[in-house]
């Protein structure tokens, strides 16, 4: 049942409220590639956490970032 | 690639107890507990999903192991007096040892986690100490009482030695150590009271 850690990518971003939430959460939920993801919206950073083993940082912060939210690697 | 350290999971798990034990789970949150582990709030996320995701594993991992503790050396088919006998002992031995567990499991069960907790460490072992109970009154080596107050009665006197124990002082402020004597004085009287 363990994640592979290999696969989890986590991301600082401004995804705050429900709202933002909702506004990402249908392109993420329909990408085949995520096996599953959380925003931890009560977090200073609003941590973005995606595992999947196909998707690279650069193509998760471009989805993000054309629904107008920031989205870097959280470091 | 990116390697699992154990140790670094081990000290971020320690951490976090000891800031559930000190400042609840209200005070509690994923940067600080980097901050105070040394570990970035990078690599916590990637161990755990949230903070959520964080207690619940550690509510499961103390549950898993207070309950494989107390059921060590232990089958429900035991004689009374012996199954009783060993569970204080593992008992005794599982909260001396492990305070911080102990006391970081008593805050998750007073939280909004308890149900949680319950359905998922609790059953098993729910299961096994109730054949102990039923085989006990059905070979009448236990006295007719109802579950709550036998619970009270075998139990109730270690859980309050062993309070004092973790304060190490007992009433009035006089210094206390639980020792194998104190112990075994109160287990006899146990035993008198639930025994035909």
């Amino acid at each position: 049942m363990e994640e592979n850690i290999q696969n989890v990518l986590v991301f600082t971003t401004n995804i705050k409220t429900k709202r933002d939430k909702r506004k990402v959460s249908n392109v993420l939920n329909t990408n085949t590639d995520i096996i599953k993801w959380n925003i931890d919206t009560q977090d200073i950073d609003c941590v973005l956490r995606i595992v999947t083993d196909k998707l690279s940082i650069s193509q998760i912060i471009e989805t993000i970032k054309q629904h107008n939210f920031e989205c870097e690697v959280l470091e | 690639m990116r390697l699992r350290d154990n140790n670094k999971e081990d000290i971020v798990k320690q951490k976090a107890i000891e800031m559930l034990v000190n400042q609840g789970i209200e005070g509690f949150g994923m940067n600080r507990l980097a901050k105070e582990s040394g570990v970035s709030v990078a690599t916590l996320y990637i161990y755990y999903a949230d903070k959520e995701d964080l207690i619940k594993k550690i509510a499961i991992e103390i549950g898993r192991n207070f309950f494989s503790a107390m059921l060590k050396d232990f089958s429900p088919e035991m004689p009374f007096v012996q199954g009783l006998r060993q569970q204080w002992e593992n008992r005794a031995r599982f909260m001396m040892e492990n305070m911080d567990e102990v006391a970081c499991w008593e805050v998750l069960q007073n939280s909004s986690y308890s149900d949680y907790i319950v359905q998922e460490t609790f059953k098993d072992f729910k299961t096994i100490m109730m054949d102990f109970f039923q085989n006990a009154v059905e070979r009448k080596e236990m006295i007719h009482v109802s579950k709550d107050v036998f619970w009270s009665i075998a139990y109730g006197p270690l859980y309050s030695l062993l309070r004092f124990h973790q304060k190490g002082k007992s009433m009035g402020g006089a210094p206390f150590s639980l020792t194998a004597e104190v112990q075994n004085e109160a287990f006899e009287l146990v035993i008198k009271a639930l025994t035909p």
